[in-house]
């Protein structure tokens, strides 16, 4: 099956990936606003891959995890860095292989 | 802990009973050796994750760096509405493949990177900082397609992990104990009622013996 | 569910993603779309790089002796982390792959090992859990 990939974040952000091809774009304005889009996205049969910047996805906080939660296999979404390249300290991947198999691990390469 | 496991002291009983701890051992060694191989798939993920993650990531930085170049030179205005008149029809082909069960995600991507006619916007917008900010993001775009499949990976396989270790757990750590508990307690009241059977057969064999 | 129900409905589950028919390396060879459909009904692909290199591996008289996907048997009685790949074929590649001394008829290969083989050949190998 085919599908399109939706992008949420700043402008700069959604100007370049719209640049790059992708159809849905929602550049973040306030938490209500954009969690009714990211459900609109995660509702869409259309829409695979659902780029959202950390900065965005940080600020929806528990609303955002929770809608990941919830949501079916597709669409994917995957958390980005914004221009500044930002990221969280707190990696889920990482949490996750302490939680289930006790080992930390660094999964960031430093820089990039 | 241990809530005992309501049993009649009876031969058909202990066999039954064996039967079921027999079962919850060999379920228990199996999803063992289960989380053992999700362990293994899980790592490997993990490790293609960090190389594809530092990959998409160094592009990522260098497409913004394009992107700021270009709103110095066209101007931010002229960007913006280059990006609105683009063409944005890019397709991802996403299937799904079973890891021991658990279905994950499989992306294929066709040609992400495009020439400047391909990309739509009108000519009179093309520049070479424009081409050189979307050729970056074309190309940021395709790895963090093939990033999202991994992480998408990673999680289903997590997922699948935690639900299977605590399965081993339960078995291990509740329901086998409480089955070779009420197993013990079997086996003591069938030897139990089997001594007083015997002392009770002595008896009659000693009041028949009498009688002679 | 009953307990019992429900490490039976697990066991049951284990081995779903294994072809209902294998493939040889010939036929997938030959084949313009190399896969199987595996007992749940789903579609399981083989990379065409993989079956190259396993094609590199074997003397052409042997290549439709090798079944694919091959099969890391998980056994608990071999002892937790063992694995025996069965099979002439299939215990020569793996052998070569690992670096190991071949054996005939089966081979017993450690956890380590089943990292290595699986992270050579994904699509080709596969897990079988047996009891």
């Amino acid at each position: 099956m085919s599908f399109k990939i939706a992008v949420v974040g700043d402008q700069d952000t959604v100007t370049g990936f719209a640049l790059a091809g992708a159809t849905y774009a929602h550049i973040s304005t306030t938490k209500e606003e954009t969690l009714v889009k990211l459900g609109e996205f995660f509702a869409s049969d259309e829409i695979g891959l659902v780029l959202i910047t950390h900065r965005v996805a940080e600020e929806l906080g528990h609303d955002f995890r929770r809608m990941l939660q919830t949501k079916r296999l597709l669409p994917l979404v995957l958390r980005i860095p914004d221009k500044t390249g930002y990221a969280p300290e707190v990696d889920e991947l990482r949490e996750i292989i302490k939680r289930t198999v006790g080992v930390e691990i660094t999964i960031r390469e430093e820089g990039g | 802990m241990a809530m005992a496991i309501a049993v009649y002291p009876t031969r058909m009983e202990l066999l039954k009973l064996r039967q079921r701890v027999g079962l919850a051992q060999r379920g228990h060694d199996l999803l063992k050796e289960k989380v053992d191989a999700l362990v293994i798939e899980f790592f490997e993920v993990v490790r293609r994750i960090q190389e594809a993650r530092a990959k998409a990531l160094e592009q990522l930085s260098a497409a913004h760096r394009a992107l700021l170049m270009c709103f110095a030179i066209m101007g931010t205005l002229e960007t913006k509405q280059a990006s609105k008149e683009a063409k944005r029809e890019l397709q991802v082909e996403i299937s799904t493949r079973h890891i021991m069960g658990i279905a994950v995600p499989t992306v294929e991507v066709g040609e992400v990177e495009r020439n400047a006619l391909m990309r739509g916007y009108s000519l009179r917008m093309t520049s070479s900082v424009l081409d050189e900010a979307s050729r970056e993001f074309e190309r940021a775009l395709k790895l963090l397609i093939g990033l999202a499949e991994l992480e998408g990976s990673a999680f289903a396989i997590a997922r699948e992990l935690e639900r299977t270790k605590r399965r081993v757990n339960a078995l291990e750590y509740i329901l086998i104990p409480r089955l070779k508990e009420a197993l013990k307690f079997i086996v003591m009241k069938l030897d139990e009622i089997e001594r007083e059977n015997f002392s009770r057969l002595k008896r009659i064999k000693a009041m028949l013996e009498e009688r002679e | 569910m009953s307990a019992d129900r429900l490490i039976k409905l697990e066991l049951s589950k284990l081995n779903v993603h294994l072809p209902q028919r294998r493939l040889s390396l010939k036929e997938a060879l030959l084949s313009a779309k190399p896969q199987v459909v595996t007992r749940d009904g789903g579609v399981h692909k083989f990379k065409r790089e993989e079956l190259e290199f396993l094609a590199g591996l074997l003397p052409e008289a042997d290549r439709d002796k090798l079944q694919l996907p091959i099969l890391i048997a998980l056994e608990p009685k071999l002892g937790r982390g063992t694995a025996r790949i069965s099979g002439e074929a299939e215990v020569k590649v793996v052998s070569r792959v690992l670096e190991k001394e071949p054996a005939a008829g089966e081979l017993l290969i450690y956890r380590p090992e089943v990292a290595i083989l699986r992270r050579k050949l994904p699509t080709t190998t596969q897990y079988l859990f047996l009891w």
